[in-house]
């Protein structure tokens, strides 16, 4: 117990130090990236590092894409001591390790001076947080609703669904017809699993049982669980994923959906930037709304999820060049260029979106569903993403698991129990992220 | 002095290899997340490995991938390169095609398996399916995703061992073919008692380094499924893998990596005695 008080005094005595050394410093500021297209390659060099570049004179922002592997670069460079000023992480779940090991600087100073604790949606704030200091910021937001073929729906005078009875109803006149109920596919990023897991947590056991799940209150075994695992298993079993989960990858779902052989498509706001691909060419029209919650559920809940968060490496040599960048990444400027050209991936947890005009041509059905969620979020009414607030082993178990179920291989029962053995064992590790409070 | 000659490889195989192994097998004991430090529990991940069924799942599976490809590819490339030396018009030709497969790149073949081949909507799969033949994407039902990954990387290597075989073959002495010719062997009949004695040491080269391959398969099943679906195509290697970059469990994946280095160095045992008995011989 000691020890660990003395090395702990001794990385945050060792991050202060060099915090003050560096602070001072201006010059290159790295920062390392996942994959990227060409296309989008361009967009980031257009909107975030020529325009930081030009206004900060005294820095140089670069950027290095290091592909899928970024995670596992990050950090082996972070435990040698290497690695960029920025560091982009894979989300929540992995602030809270790297900030124990003193990897990270702790950006409170910072969120004072650029003022982002007014500009900057509280709860993603909280969830960047360890021992009550501010580590990381999260890139961008996400959530979960239902897509829909607008067309078809009005084709065949079927209604957007509200609840989860007349999700089935519809759900079961698209089987008639031997159209899919549920684009969706695996094939390419199997974490795609734990979507419909999400979704059935927040809307079938609500969002106040996951909250206490989550803070170790109850466990996972616990009814609403058992009952949203089994409503799952259920529309699995009846065909609403279709007969081609397995072979199916995240675009190749919403082509499916646009050319009308399915008709709903549960899945998050990332696929916004493949609509405008899809649906005009086939003559149809999107549609998006949240997901139908159960009746004691009530309101549609909207799952919050992080994929990507931004901090500062404790060994920076310019941390006041990379906060400044972070900042850069945080303005209404940058918030406006980026969604307009890449929408999807740079919803930057923003307070006030109401003085930010999109470009043209951006997708009214975007503009409007990110309003909703932050307005939603601002107002506490907001659900818990698996990969966001799961720490890591039970995240990777619940992936393959709710396979398992699926395929007749183990039942609900088992499968919730290896899951809170998964993650009663992480929580003891202290490797659950900060949850917000409700 | 001309041991000095040995001091540039061996430098290099402490520094590249021997340490990051010693680092590993060290690493077996420890509970690690990759990030923090290190807490030392003794047999602690070796015990987890033997009570999670998929490590079994998994140990099971590189145990069917080795005996099918200690099988399938040596008895079709041995085929294939006894009638090349048979047939010899046109079998620099069939070399080249054999062995095409092998130069590209492992992932684009995967990709266009899954893509070309296999896919209900892109591929050859779903063109039956639109002809009304009820097939299936292999890679998607647990009873056969195993057989559908060990499919595309038989059609990538046993063109490999062909051509290797092929080379032995024709270093088999000539007199001893033609004696058998004259006696009157039949094909079966040479290849029993003249070419496959001949080449001998090859094949017990090549099945020995296909029991170290199998047990290191990794980038086919990683592409193709990623062990999936509900864990029916884990391998050891994927789940050292999903060990260490997915569960953050590093000691756990370095115990896999120590089981899976354990089968390499029986089979490398082997692979010595048979050399010594030779050079005895």
């Amino acid at each position: 117990m000691t020890a660990s008080i003395v090395s702990r005094a001794a990385i945050a005595l060792m991050a202060s130090t060099a915090f003050t050394l560096a602070a001072q410093a201006e010059g290159p500021i790295s920062w390392w990236y996942e994959t990227a297209t060409p296309e989008q390659q361009g967009v980031i060099t257009r909107n975030i590092i020529e325009p930081f570049n030009a206004s900060h004179p005294g820095d140089t922002l670069s950027i290095d894409y290091r592909g899928a592997q970024l995670d596992n670069q990050m950090r082996v460079a972070l435990l040698s001591g290497s690695g960029p000023d920025i560091v982009y992480t894979a989300g929540p779940s992995y602030v809270a390790p790297m900030a124990q090991a003193g990897q990270l600087l702790a950006l409170d100073q910072y969120a004072e001076q650029f003022g982002w604790n007014d500009r900057i949606l509280p709860v993603f704030l909280e969830m960047g947080k360890y021992n009550d200091q501010l580590y990381a910021l999260p890139k961008t937001y996400e959530t979960l609703g239902l897509f829909y073929n607008a067309t078809l729906f009005e084709e065949h005078g079927w209604s957007v669904p509200t609840t989860i009875a007349e999700l089935e109803t519809v759900a079961d006149a698209m089987l008639a017809e031997n159209i899919v109920p549920f684009s969706a596919g695996n094939a390419l990023w199997r974490p795609t699993n734990e979507h419909y897991v999400t979704i059935v947590f927040n809307s079938i056991a609500g969002p106040e049982a996951v909250y206490q799940a989550l803070k170790g209150e109850i466990p996972w075994t616990s009814e609403p669980f058992v009952k949203a695992i089994d409503k799952l298993d259920e529309w699995w079993g009846k065909g609403y994923f279709g007969p081609n989960y397995f072979s199916l990858n995240g675009e190749q779902q919403v082509a499916q959906l646009a050319n009308g052989q399915a008709g709903m498509m549960p899945s998050g706001t990332w696929q916004f930037q493949h609509i405008n691909t899809y649906f005009p060419p086939a003559n149809a029209e999107a549609g998006f709304v949240g997901f139908p919650s159960a009746d004691d559920v009530g309101e549609p809940v909207f799952a919050l999820g992080v994929g990507s968060t931004f901090s500062i490496a404790a060994t920076s040599q310019n941390p006041d060049g990379a906060a400044a960048a972070i900042d850069f990444i945080f303005s209404d400027e940058t918030y406006a260029s980026m969604n307009t050209e890449w929408q999807g991936e740079w919803n930057t947890p923003l307070k006030d979106l109401s003085g930010i005009t999109l470009g043209e041509g951006v997708l009214p059905l975007y503009a409007e569903a990110m309003q909703t969620l932050a307005q939603s979020v601002s107002e506490g009414e907001y659900g818990y993403t698996t990969w966001t607030f799961l720490p890591p082993a039970t995240v990777s178990f619940l992936v393959s698991g709710i396979e398992e179920v699926w395929l007749d291989r183990t039942d609900t029962v088992q499968f919730l129990e290896q899951l809170d053995a998964t993650f009663q064992q992480e929580l003891a590790e202290g490797k659950v992220p900060a949850i917000p409070a409700r | 002095m001309h041991r000095l000659y040995l001091l540039p490889t061996l430098l290099i195989n402490v520094v590249i290899i021997l340490v990051p192994a010693m680092l590993t097998i060290a690493l077996a004991f420890f509970r690690w997340d990759g990030i923090s430090m290190p807490v030392f529990i003794g047999l602690g991940n070796f015990h987890a490995l033997w009570a999670d069924r998929v490590f079994w799942t998994a140990l099971t599976n590189n145990i069917i991938w080795t005996l099918l490809f200690l099988t399938v590819p040596i008895g079709i490339g041995l085929l294939a390169a006894t009638l090349l030396l048979v047939a010899r018009r046109g079998s620099m030709f069939f070399q080249v095609i054999y062995f095409l497969p092998m130069i590209i790149a492992t992932a684009i073949l995967a990709r266009v398996w899954q893509g070309m081949i296999y896919s209900p909507v892109s591929g050859v799969n779903g063109m039956l399916q639109r002809m009304g033949f009820p097939t299936l994407d292999p890679l998607t039902q647990p009873s056969t995703a195993l057989i559908g990954i060990a499919t595309v990387d038989l059609w990538h290597w046993w063109g490999f061992l062909c051509v290797i075989f092929f080379a032995a073959l024709r270093q088999v002495p000539q007199e001893q073919v033609e004696a058998a010719r004259i006696e009157g062997a039949s094909f079966w009949q040479m290849m029993r008692y003249v070419l496959l004695p001949g080449i001998r040491p090859t094949i017990t080269l090549m099945m020995i380094m296909t029991v170290i391959w199998s047990f290191l398969v990794f980038d086919f099943v990683y592409i193709l499924t990623q062990g999936g679906p509900a864990f029916s195509s884990e391998v050891l290697s994927t789940l050292a893998y999903r060990s260490a970059f997915y569960d953050l469990a590093v000691g756990k994946a370095a115990a896999v990596a120590v089981i899976i280095s354990i089968f390499g160095l029986i089979a490398t045992a082997f692979y010595i005695r048979e050399q010594a008995r030779e050079f005895d011989q």
